[in-house]
């Protein structure tokens, strides 16, 4: 083969290899751009949805904090009340601990007895009453009483108790309790004319009188 | 055959060998051109068969590790290399002088067959992987470039030395 025309050939082989070569490249980078430009669609598509998201979120924050703002203001403004009105009551409680302590002073607290005689029998225990209370006048904070005052005698006689008459053999008579015997003793004198005292037990009792 | 070509001949393949299974960077190779030389002086079945045999001996003891189903491509290649180196000096006559002319020859074939075989070997992957060859030609074309480039040097650069060099040490006279 004569040299020019087999350098021409060899040549053309290699323009052939460099040609192929190149587009090898060429392809090379447009499969590289199609896969970057997919994948940049989906990055665009992404970022949109992560914009989306965000946005909402951001107005859901905001409306949270809003919310949360305005929560807060009413927690201060309820805190301020409830502290004054806490203070109102601390106000009051000392108020009233101190017309407790006062009213104390001016009660006492005595256990009271109705025994109607058929096995009925009624306790009204620490019934509170003023301080010098009779024992007429305690009784009739725990019951209907009916009484006769008679002067011959400066005191009142009690007729009916809740509606039970004296009739008959059978009288309402009242005892007091004493502490020393631990025994129901007569009352010895009318029970208007009987101050009781703190802490005292005494019974009314229907009944048919032992005088003896 | 001469004592002294078979010596040769023999050195050129041990060498081929031991380069071929040395770590070096990838596609960069002396196979193809120790191949192609022996081919140019000792004819194309020698270059041919000796292709084939380092590809065949690379494909078990490759620092890179098995070749597998590619091997068979590789030998193909790496013998068309060889095979070609023959053709080529039939091409250029007999009596013909080694010139720096063919410094440029060589090294253009060295780039269209170093192409041609990375088409083969990479044919073989794409027959494995069940994969489009032009795919896979694409994906693998950084590695093609820097073969055909370092072929394309090695060759332009070394070629006419060599084969005065080896045709001298085989008692002829180029």
């Amino acid at each position: 083969m004569k040299e020019t025309k087999r350098s021409l050939i060899i040549m053309a082989l290699a323009w052939i290899t460099s040609l192929f070569l190149v587009s090898l490249v060429g392809a090379y980078y447009y499969t590289e751009f199609q896969k970057e430009k997919s994948a940049n669609t989906a990055y665009i598509n992404m970022y949109n949805n992560l914009l989306k998201n965000y946005t909402s979120l951001l107005q859901s924050y905001t409306k949270l904090l809003n919310d949360y703002n305005s929560l807060a203001q009413s927690y201060e403004a309820e805190k301020q009340n409830l502290t004054y009105w806490l203070q109102q009551y601390e106000a009051e409680k000392q108020n009233l601990t101190s017309l407790l302590q006062q009213y104390e002073s001016c009660i006492m607290r005595v256990n009271i007895c109705i025994d109607y005689g058929n096995g009925t029998i009624l306790w009204y225990n620490q019934t509170i009453v003023p301080l010098g209370c009779n024992l007429l006048q305690a009784t009739r904070m725990v019951a209907l009483v009916n009484s006769t005052y008679w002067p011959a005698y400066q005191a009142s006689f009690v007729d009916a108790i809740n509606g039970v008459w004296n009739k008959g053999a059978y009288y309402w008579m009242w005892y007091y309790w004493d502490k020393d015997s631990k025994t129901w003793k007569y009352g010895n004198c009318g029970a208007d004319l009987y101050v009781l005292s703190d802490g005292e037990t005494v019974r009314w009792r229907y009944e048919i009188p032992n005088y003896a | 055959m001469k004592c002294k070509r078979v010596a040769v001949l023999t050195v050129m393949s041990a060498v081929c060998v031991g380069i071929q299974l040395t770590p070096r960077p990838p596609n960069v190779e002396f196979t193809s051109f120790i191949c192609f030389l022996t081919g140019f002086l000792f004819g194309a079945s020698f270059g041919g068969l000796l292709g084939a045999l380092t590809m065949f001996i690379n494909g078990f003891l490759s620092p890179w590790g098995f070749a597998g189903i590619i091997m068979p491509f590789q030998m193909v290649g790496m013998a068309l290399i060889g095979f070609a180196g023959g053709i080529y000096r039939k091409l250029l006559g007999e009596g013909s002088s080694v010139s720096k002319a063919l410094n440029f020859e060589s090294a253009c074939l060295a780039a269209f067959l170093t192409l041609v075989y990375d088409i083969i070997t990479n044919a073989g992957y794409a027959i494995l992987f069940n994969l489009e060859i032009i795919i896979v030609l694409i994906a693998g074309v950084w590695f093609s470039i820097i073969h055909v480039a370092s072929n394309t040097i090695l060759f332009g650069a070394a070629f006419c030395r060599l084969v005065k060099i080896v045709g001298s040490l085989a008692g002829e006279n180029l």
